[in-house]
């Protein structure tokens, strides 16, 4: 028995525009390029939906419809969610199809495909939460497993996912924590009981996500066939391959002329043509396996470069003072209470923003060159320092509103109160009754209540 | 060094490694002339290292010899600096004229006489045929335009391959306005005869491949290198302005159209607008710089343009040391030596991405000439974010270490061998 779980990450993020020094304090629009250049958001989108996501979603649909037994998982950070619905609502409703299947897992994640649990834990609670409720509210669908940010993983992530109820968590499965065993089964954190962890066979994954194209590679071209058979060989030591990838390896990191998306269509035919193999969606595998020991990462684990830390984000110095900016603003940000500045503020947390500054030009450098839009990393942090000091004055702007609104508010709650106690007259004080005055009070009572007694006196008179 | 049983090194017959090189340049340090100097000289010298004989012929100048030949005082079996008797000065337009003493009247005045400077490329030239005849070598590389006409002469007269050196065109000098015709015209010729054209960047390759027409399989692009020691520290100059708080931007290099000093100042104009601290510093000299002076003083910059002065040695250093950012606003720069000087004193810089440096250094900031406000805005951007103007010196400098001149040489080293393998094959 062994089960293949494959799982594709969906994330765009809100690229900065070229951002430069005059805008600080003009122009509170950081995202909103519409050059012809690869910083315009919407031209992007509208580029990978054809290119990778239309045809892809096509494909899967008719997977899912050929092939009962075929399942996956997803993954969508909130700001591609964000920029489908205000830019191409349709690629949007196919997935939303795809995971009406009831065959289509949706991972927990951080709304802003953001690295805070790192740097500030609460603010990564209120991210995760934000995702759960957008994710309910699109998919009506509650995550089981959670994936953080570029599958960054560390000890203790894993034991607030276990402590915030779920299955499972996905990891690298990279040899330095794994050491001779497998990734193909499934572990469990130090000092952690339920939770499981996924390990991505990274050989495995990457092979279709970085490899599939070059024609360098030793097992170029690779076919559907030739690939199933490297799975099938792990028949007897492994239950469960974890194929881990962006989504938009599909038409985009390798592009339709390489054959991926006729790959892709063959796939699960020829792995489920083995009797004893079949898909399974993370939460099942969770489910359906024991771990088989302990995994320990103290140190971050990514799926990134070939040190699989964070350092192709927080490697450098501009690197890790525009993290430390960021995350340094927190305390401010929060105290406005102004959605629309929180809302900006988490945009730039985007992990991508960092991912643009990076100076490390080994091989993995011409992979950062082709995913960033700028044309050079000190480009990228201009860019975002000064949206970033832009949104500074703002919210130093605002919170000197906020305080002064308070000011004005007790101002007026202070005039109240006088205008109060000057208006309010204080009515003279009633001398206590004497027994007698209410005996005659009572009495006059009476008679005012009965007519024959008024009658009687009045005759009387 | 081919004594040895390498696979990566062809075996030679021994005398080839005492290859012979016939150069033919026009500018050598201690000269105060600019970049193209300072790599003939680097060059030079980590060529004799490899072995490599060098004949370095200039024309005659006062102090040049002299010199030259107290800077290789160590290597003087291998480098020999001939003199010829022609008045070369760089960086000049072919119309431009030289003054020479021709002669003494009776009386003991002077007699002097002038000469274009393509009369003077000319005179080279036929000096050169002569010398050709008399020297014995394997090798012709002839540096510059004003040497080109000097390397095709050898050529003719001895018959041996020639390797002409671009390290500017007229298309760079003229900023690619009024191209000099009759510079242009040499260039042509002499590439179309040299048997291999060494340029300094890809940039250059590629002008010469469209504008001159020449076969891009003919071009070999040789980076220019750098010195790697850590110069000493000096006293900084302007101390009074930094102890304000001011920021300094430097440009170090000659006052030509070719540098873009006007779209610098242009720049500064915008900066000042938005950050009166900060002062911009012009070292240097040319034929624009009444033109830059008046413009400095039109836009109202005259308090925040500072004229250095074309400054040498240990007051360059002592400047760049004082500069908080040095910008090289070329039009056209075919490689552009100042930003890698920059960064050994701890300066980074911004550079145009018309410039051929740009290929080999990654840690600079990059606009085109044209974009002032970009221009600008980069420079804004480096003064309010000091830790990335401390990143691009951090890891600039560890780049540095592959961009010296022994790379350079192992290349044209490479070239040479090539060269003669095709002439004894």
């Amino acid at each position: 028995m062994l089960t293949v779980c494959p799982y594709f990450h969906v994330h765009q993020p809100y690229r900065v525009k070229r951002y430069r020094v005059f805008d600080i304090g003009n122009d509170n629009e950081y995202f909103n390029d519409s050059s012809e250049t690869d910083l315009n958001n919407r031209r992007i989108i509208d580029k990978v939906a054809n290119k990778s996501y239309r045809p892809t979603n096509a494909i899967l649909q008719e997977l899912l419809d050929t092939h009962p037994d075929f399942r996956f998982a997803l993954s969508f950070s909130g700001t591609v969610l964000d920029q489908f619905e205000a830019y191409a609502p349709d690629v949007l409703e196919s997935f939303q199809k795809l995971v009406a299947s009831g065959r289509v897992e949706i991972l927990a994640d951080t709304y802003h495909h953001s690295l805070a649990f790192f740097y500030s834990v609460p603010e990564f609670e209120r991210q995760v939460l934000k995702h759960k409720k957008r994710i309910k509210e699109l998919f009506n669908f509650t995550p089981r497993v959670f994936r953080n940010t570029e599958l960054s993983y560390r000890n203790d992530l894993a034991k607030w996912c276990e402590d915030n109820g779920y299955l499972g968590i996905m990891a690298e499965g990279w040899d330095k924590y794994l050491g001779w065993r497998s990734p193909n089964f499934l572990y469990h954190p130090p000092g952690c009981k339920k939770i499981k962890v996924l390990l991505k066979n990274y050989k495995l994954s990457d092979d279709v996500a970085f490899r599939f194209g070059n024609q360098g590679w030793s097992s170029w071209p690779l076919n559907a066939e030739t690939y199933a058979q490297w799975i099938h060989a792990h028949h007897g030591d492994g239950q469960t391959i974890n194929l881990f990838m962006d989504y938009e390896t599909f038409g985009e990191h390798q592009w339709e002329d390489t054959g991926i998306f006729n790959f892709l269509r063959a796939l699960p035919g020829l792995l489920t043509r083995h009797g004893d193999t079949s898909f399974k969606t993370p939460s099942e595998t969770a489910l359906s396996y024991d771990s088989v020991g302990e995994i320990d990462v103290p140190d971050v684990l990514t799926w990134a470069d070939t040190d699989r830390d964070l350092t192709a984000w927080t490697g450098n110095d501009i690197q890790k003072d525009a993290v430390s900016t960021i995350y340094g603003m927190e305390e401010k940000v929060m105290a406005t209470k102004s959605k629309e500045l929180i809302e900006t503020w988490r945009k730039l947390q985007t992990s991508d923003h960092f991912y643009y500054m990076c100076t490390k030009w080994s091989q993995d450098g011409d992979v950062h060159a082709y995913f960033s839009p700028y044309q050079s990393p000190y480009d990228a942090y201009i860019a975002f320092m000064n949206a970033l000091s832009d949104l500074q004055l703002r919210v130093s702007h605002a919170l000197a509103l906020n305080e002064e609104k308070a000011l004005a508010r007790e101002e007026r709650k202070l005039v109240e109160v006088k205008t109060a106690t000057a208006l309010e007259v204080k009515p003279e004080p009633m001398p206590n009754p004497t027994t007698w005055q209410r005996l005659k009070n009572w009495c006059s009572q009476v008679v005012g209540r009965l007519p024959f007694l008024r009658m009687i006196i009045s005759q009387k008179h | 060094m081919y004594t040895c049983y390498d696979e990566s090194e062809p075996k030679w017959p021994r005398f080839f490694s005492f290859m012979r090189i016939l150069t033919f340049g026009w500018d050598f340090p201690p000269s105060r002339n600019g970049g193209l100097g300072v790599a003939c000289f680097g060059l030079t010298r980590e060529l004799s290292q490899k072995g490599v004989e060098v004949i370095f012929v200039l024309p005659k100048r006062q102090n040049a010899v002299g010199d030259a030949r107290f800077i290789f005082a160590e290597d003087e079996r291998k480098v020999k600096v001939r003199q010829v008797e022609s008045h070369l000065k760089p960086y000049n337009a072919a119309d431009s004229r030289v003054y020479f003493i021709s002669g003494y009247e009776s009386s003991g005045k002077p007699i002097i006489k002038s000469r274009t400077i393509v009369e003077e490329a000319h005179r080279f030239a036929h000096q050169a045929a002569l010398i050709a005849q008399e020297e014995e070598f394997d090798i012709i590389h002839a540096h510059d335009w004003t040497s080109y006409l000097a390397g095709v002469a050898a050529k003719i007269a001895s018959g041996k391959p020639l390797i002409l050196h671009v390290h500017a065109t007229s298309y760079d000098q003229a900023a690619s306005e009024n191209v000099d015709p009759s510079i242009y015209k040499i260039e042509c010729e002499s590439f179309a005869i040299a048997d291999k054209i060494v340029t300094v960047s890809s940039f250059t390759k590629d002008l010469i491949v469209r504008k001159h027409g020449v076969n891009p399989a003919k071009v070999e692009v040789v980076h220019n290198g750098c010195d790697t020691f850590i110069p000493t520290r000096h006293e900084p100059l302007l101390q009074g302005l930094k102890n304000q708080g001011k920021k300094i931007i430097l440009y170090h290099g000659r006052i030509t159209i070719q540098k873009g000093v006007d779209y610098f100042i242009r720049a500064a104009r915008i900066v000042v607008d938005v950050d009166p601290n900060i002062v911009f510093v012009i070292s240097g000299w040319g034929d624009m710089t009444s033109q830059i002076i008046n413009q400095v003083g039109a836009m109202g910059l005259s308090t925040h343009v500072i004229f250095a002065g074309a400054l040498w040695e240990e007051e360059r250093d002592r400047m760049y040391q004082s500069a908080d950012l040095v910008v090289m606003p070329s039009v056209s720069e075919p490689f552009g030596l100042v930003p890698l000087e920059a960064l050994q004193h701890g300066v980074p810089s911004l550079i145009t991405k018309q410039s051929g440096v740009g290929e080999v250094l990654v840690h600079a900031l990059k606009v085109d000439f044209w974009d002032v406000d970009e221009m600008a805005n980069k420079i804004l951007s480096a003064m309010r974010y000091p830790v990335m103007r401390s990143q691009m010196v951090n890891e600039g400098r560890r780049d540095l270490d592959r961009m010296s001149w022994k790379e350079a040489a192992k290349k044209v080293h490479q070239l040479y061998k090539t060269l003669l393998q095709y002439v004894t094959s």
